[in-house]
């Protein structure tokens, strides 16, 4: 019995035909547990962010399966796919891409407009969020007013508002200095051990890489190598 | 919700296209305010007169300056048509000096007194003698004339003194005030010379929703409907005015359009965003037309302000044939609320094809 929430199954995105296509992500097999935080490190074009996109449901794969928590996310129409994003997946977003006149709060209470959830609900969770990323100061203050790190520290938030069950990051401390980095990171370290999400964490940073839980590396479109457990990681040039 | 506080936070970028769609939603009402005062000085007297139909000398080609019917023919559609009751009327313009150096021309209208014809006065009496006149309220707003006051007509080389017995309110009859005398004294005004070679009436005014014959010796029977839209000028006009406001209309739609288009633009990123983290393209066209909704909505309503102010103080005071009613100034406004929500398809077009992947591309 698996406790994976995430499982890829050699999955594939190409783009592109004949001379012209391009292979940005080959045959990737891979779990991620609950309560775990992955970080996906590689260099610039190796398939990362592809592969993140595919997870997150904004690509869909030319090849294999997404099960996320049980759903076969690949077969998801339009619709499904929206809904997935909105229900199951958080985003953070390099740069953390608030809404730029709404306030921290606000930016948190938006994805309570797009249905689904009990808005009353919504409410008493973002400044729950606010409160424990230490946000309640500057909660009525519009995100053009926050700082960098302020601003990812809402985007942690606003990615956990509807308590899905799979966060997605990608170079959330591009914009941070080190130590500013490193805060934001064990904010969203700390979210997902005591909320028991799974996370993956798309990096170039080695340092912030490895404050994860587990370390796995991208070369060329394929999983390269794996720290600390390496036997969930599996590809076919791996075997 | 979204959309509304984008516009709170963003009042000076809303409110300058609020303000651009203000005015061409306000010079939209107003060439439909002169499109309605033109066509009510066209001849609402016509259209206001109590009959159903208009029987014409038959060589006048519906032209009531030029129409001339003998007695006999008069007699003879009387007769012949069928009509549940017929009185005749005449008409000629005439230059009333209301003041000493101040005139103006008026429609002079002859009737039958006391017949079906006579409009009803709102003021003063009926007419009881040929040297009486009533005036319509246009005219006594013009001229400052009461009841009692007197008015010299032209009659022949001389003038003749007509007592206002009552102010009646139906209007103008070819952009002039109309006022009504006797038939007598109406033909005495419009034809000098040998009493019988006058013209009996111009046309005669029949009762009756259809007729026996619509047509007999040198007379045919119209409807008042059909008489209007003959009368000389009165469908290019209105054709003219019509289309100056479907042009401002289609400007207000590309106005609003454009708008929106750039507006949706710049945010392409901000939109990609809010669909990679969950919300629909359903949700963001939603927001986007409750944008439109309110910037056309607050524009016109600004327009009908300043139309219904520009009418309460410039206008009431001027004789610009510009006219409002309720039900012109509202079709006017959802007029453009409508047509800023057709130029803002081009919008939902461009929310509804923004792909997701972008929040990520976009880094």
């Amino acid at each position: 019995m698996t406790d994976a929430i995430l499982e890829l199954r050699g999955v594939s995105k190409s783009f592109g035909e004949g001379d012209r296509r391009v292979d940005a992500v080959r045959d990737v097999t891979l779990d991620i547990d609950r309560g775990e935080m992955v970080s996906l490190v590689g260099p610039s074009g190796s398939g990362k962010s592809t592969l993140l996109a595919m997870v997150g449901g904004l690509l869909q794969p030319t090849a294999g399966a997404i099960v996320v928590d049980g759903e076969d996310i690949t077969r998801h129409g339009k619709g499904a796919r929206t809904r997935y994003r909105r229900d199951r997946v958080g985003f953070v977003f390099q740069g953390s891409n608030m809404v730029p006149f709404l306030t921290a709060r606000e930016n948190l209470l938006i994805v309570g407009e797009f249905g689904g959830v009990d808005r009353g609900a919504l409410r008493h969770r973002a400044d729950e969020l606010l409160e424990e990323l230490g946000l309640a100061r500057v909660r009525d203050q519009v995100s053009s007013q926050l700082s960098g790190g302020e601003r990812q520290r809402v985007a942690i938030a606003r990615a956990l508002m509807r308590d899905p069950v799979l966060i997605l990051v990608d170079e959330p401390t591009a914009s941070l200095n080190s130590e500013l980095g490193s805060r934001v990171v064990d904010a969203l370290k700390e979210e997902i051990h005591g909320r028991s999400k799974a996370c993956i964490m798309v990096t170039h940073d080695e340092r912030m890489a490895e404050r994860a839980d587990r370390l796995i590396e991208f070369r060329d479109g394929r999983l390269h190598s794996a720290d600390a457990r390496p036997e969930t990681v599996r590809s076919s040039e791996a075997r | 919700m979204l959309a509304i506080r984008e516009m709170r936070r963003r009042k000076l970028q809303f409110a300058l296209v609020t303000g651009v769609v203000a005015l061409v939603s306000f010079l939209i009402i107003m060439v439909t305010g002169l499109g309605l005062g033109l066509y009510q000085r066209a001849g609402t007297a016509l259209l206001s007169l109590n009959g159903d139909q208009l029987a014409y000398a038959d060589n006048a080609n519906l032209s009531l300056i030029r129409s001339r019917l003998t007695e006999a023919q008069v007699r003879d559609i009387e007769a012949k048509s069928g009509a549940d009751d017929a009185t005749p009327l005449g008409y000629i313009a005439a230059v009333i000096e209301y003041a000493p150096g101040r005139r103006d021309t008026a429609a002079v209208v002859g009737l039958v007194p006391g017949s079906f014809a006579e409009p009803r006065t709102i003021e003063g009496r009926a007419l009881s003698s040929p040297d009486q006149i009533l005036v319509d309220r246009s005219w006594a707003r013009l001229a400052g004339t009461r009841v009692g006051d007197v008015l010299p007509l032209p009659v022949g080389f001389d003038r003749r003194n007509f007592t206002v017995a009552g102010i009646v309110d139906q209007g103008y009859f070819f952009f002039q005030p109309a006022v009504y005398v006797s038939l007598e004294a109406w033909q005495a005004i419009a034809y000098q010379g040998d009493a019988s070679q006058r013209p009996a009436a111009s046309v005669v005014l029949l009762k009756g929703k259809t007729l026996d014959a619509s047509r007999g010796s040198g007379w045919e029977a119209v409807t008042k409907r059909t008489a209007f839209d003959n009368i000389e000028g009165v469908q290019a006009q209105q054709s003219t005015v019509n289309a100056l406001r479907y042009m401002g209309l289609l400007i207000g739609a590309m106005v609003i359009g454009v708008f929106f288009y750039v507006i949706t633009l710049q945010k392409v990123s901000l939109l990609g965003i809010l669909k990679a983290i969950g919300a629909s393209g359903f949700y963001l066209v939603t927001q986007g037309l409750l944008q439109v909704a309110v910037v056309s909505a607050v524009g016109a309503l600004l327009a009908v302000g300043l139309a219904v102010l520009l009418q309460t103080t410039v206008l009431a005071s001027s004789s610009v044939p510009i006219a409002f009613t309720t039900s012109a100034v509202l079709t006017t406004a959802l007029s453009v609320l409508v047509a800023g929500m057709i130029g803002a398809g081009l919008s939902v077009r461009q929310v509804a094809a923004i792909d997701p992947i972008i929040a990520m591309q976009q880094q």
